[in-house]
């Protein structure tokens, strides 16, 4: 009886041609009569050759590496050799690289496309926040909560005339339409005898036309010469050719502060009539304690802005600007203080050849009652409609 | 070997092959420095490093080197797309491997045609013939001294019986080719039961 290891020497040497004629015959017949030698012998071949096979698969991945190997040499030399060779300037950076360069290398050229996108996101998220940021502060951020600026916005009307427009167009399509009416309105007064007007800035805010109208229903064309944002103050100029002055002032403007309690009155606008509204200047700091501007007593409405405040003696002492909405009758004027270092600005920078500014210096309201002090003061406070 | 249309193939590719054919290892390290390049930008532009490149490569030209030794390459295009379409595809899977999202690779343009090479079935084989390396080396493992020295020198090292006879101290060649059978039949139930059991 033959053992299994007796088998493999007998298929090994017949594999290798060894066996001699008739052994070999006689194997081969049994090969073909057995089918569990067949077995024996193909498991026995399959063995053999897969060892084989692994151990050639073993030189020839020795032999890549070695490939690889000389590959990677035969690029080194050329940086040994090139420091011998006199280099006076050009050496290719490429081959100094060091492990960290190396490896940060790697990394780029494995992750530059998302690395791309990652950073082209992040900068189009920055650049749009900022953007909305700015968009949101433009629309937000002048009227904090509870402060009411006090221009009247002309709905009504604005409805009443588009009514009227459509009306005419049914009637008679070739009469044009009326000019547009104004959006809003303020109250103005006169600066100086030259035609210079004092308002509110939120009153012309992002006017494209202004139009002064006094008492008399005079009307005059301005513009805006003057606007400082942080004290809320517009100066304007007439431009009519017809305007000829306002000549003398009745009222001076006071450099200096006002007093704690003193009674005080403003004129305006507040509907189509001069309105007057009186009170006591109650406290010498506006809206969250704004040093720029004083508190008023008066009651005041959309349209008061731009309103001189006068004093008992008939001196400018402030400019109507608004009020809070959640205190009772709490107004707030800019310090003519403020007006006339303004003023002094520009009168300073300005060539004041071209339009001087005299400021009224002596008022000719003190002494005389309230109502002839209004009677001489209205002629010189004026409606300031604002066309956007 | 039998090449079908032996017009897509250039000159240098038929002289090479045939040299490879003929053991010629200049031939090898010719072609291994000729496509290196190629398929180490491929790698490196798909998130790999120098390494994955190496290796993926190496894999690559082995598949294509044994099917050369065998004479069983069918080429129907140049040798450089089809160490091309071999690579990538290798890669791929290992891409596939590491990853958990769906992975898409940048392709050179001038290779961009890797379907029709036929290194799909060539790559199925090749992975076949891992498998059983796997299963060989592990077997060879658990065979224990001297069987495996034995046999790894006869079979894998090449070395004749009368070396190995010197070499593990056999008093003559019979008793070491005796001690070799039996290693053989050792070795047989370890590969078979492995091999088969694993599932295809």
């Amino acid at each position: 009886m033959m053992t299994e290891a007796d088998y493999y020497a007998l298929f090994e040497s017949y594999a290798q041609g060894e066996l001699a004629g008739p052994a070999r015959a006689n194997l081969e017949a049994r090969l073909a009569a057995d089918p569990a030698l067949a077995l024996r012998y193909a498991d026995f071949t399959e063995m053999t050759g897969t060892l084989r096979a692994y151990g050639q698969r073993q030189q020839t991945r020795q032999q890549l590496r070695s490939i690889h190997a000389a590959m990677l040499a035969a690029d080194a030399p050329e940086e040994v050799a090139l420091p011998g060779t006199k280099l006076t300037h050009t050496v290719n950076p490429m081959l100094r690289i060091s492990r960290t360069e190396r490896k940060l290398r790697e990394f780029w050229s494995g992750h530059r496309a998302t690395v791309g996108v990652a950073a082209s996101v992040a900068v189009m998220a920055v650049f749009a926040t900022l953007l909305a940021l700015d968009i949101w502060r433009t629309n937000h951020l002048p009227i904090p909560a509870g402060y009411q600026a006090l221009r009247r916005e002309i709905n009504n009307l604005k409805q009443n005339q588009k009514a009227l427009n459509n009306t005419i167009k049914r009637i008679d399509v070739n009469v044009p339409p009326l000019a547009p009416v104004s959006k809003f309105s303020g109250t103005g007064f006169a600066l100086t005898s030259e035609g210079y007007i004092v308002t509110s800035y939120h009153v012309i805010q992002d006017a494209d036309s202004v139009l002064i109208e006094g008492r008399n229903h005079q009307r005059y064309h301005a513009e805006p010469v003057y606007s400082d944002v942080k004290h809320d103050l517009a100066i304007l100029r007439i431009t009519d050719k017809k305007f000829t002055g306002f000549g003398r002032l009745p009222y001076a403007i006071k450099s200096g502060q006002a007093d704690l309690g003193e009674r005080v009155y403003t004129l305006g606008y507040p509907r189509e009539d001069v309105v007057y509204g009186e009170g006591s200047l109650s406290a010498r700091s506006g809206f969250e304690g704004d040093t720029a501007f004083y508190q008023v007593s008066i009651p005041v409405n959309p349209g008061n802005s731009g309103g001189p405040l006068m004093d008992e003696r008939g001196n400018l002492i402030g400019v109507v600007s608004g009020r809070q909405n959640d205190a009772q009758s709490a107004a707030f004027a800019t310090k003519s203080s403020y007006l006339v270092h303004l003023v002094d600005s520009l009168a300073a920078a300005k060539s004041a050849a071209t339009y001087p500014y005299h400021l009224p210096r002596f008022g000719q309201l003190a002494g005389t009652g309230r109502p002839q002090q209004l009677k001489k003061l209205q002629d010189y406070v004026f409606v300031v409609k604002v066309f956007e | 070997m039998s090449r079908g249309n032996s017009s897509v193939l250039t000159p240098t590719d038929d002289a090479l092959i045939a040299a490879i054919r003929g053991g010629d290892e200049r031939a090898l390290a010719h072609l291994y420095r000729l496509h290196w390049p190629m398929v180490s930008h491929f790698v490196l532009q798909n998130s790999g490093t120098e390494d994955d490149a190496q290796d993926v490569y190496q894999e690559g030209v082995m598949v294509f080197y044994e099917k050369v030794r065998d004479g069983s390459l069918e080429l129907s295009c140049q040798i450089k797309t089809y160490l091309y379409a071999v690579c990538r595809r290798l890669w791929l899977k290992r891409l596939t491997s590491k990853s958990r999202f769906g992975v898409r690779l940048l392709d050179d343009e001038e290779h961009g045609v890797y379907l029709n090479t036929g290194a799909e079935d060539d790559l199925l084989a090749a992975e076949e013939q891992d498998r059983r390396f796997a299963t060989m080396s592990e077997a060879l493992n658990h065979l224990g001294e001297p069987c495996r020295s034995l046999l790894e020198g006869f079979y894998l090292l090449d070395k004749s019986m009368q070396d190995l006879t010197a070499e593990f101290g056999y008093t003559n060649a019979d008793n070491a080719k005796n001690q070799k059978y039996k290693c053989l039949v050792r070795l047989k139930k370890l590969f078979f039961t492995h091999y088969k059991e694993e599932p295809i």
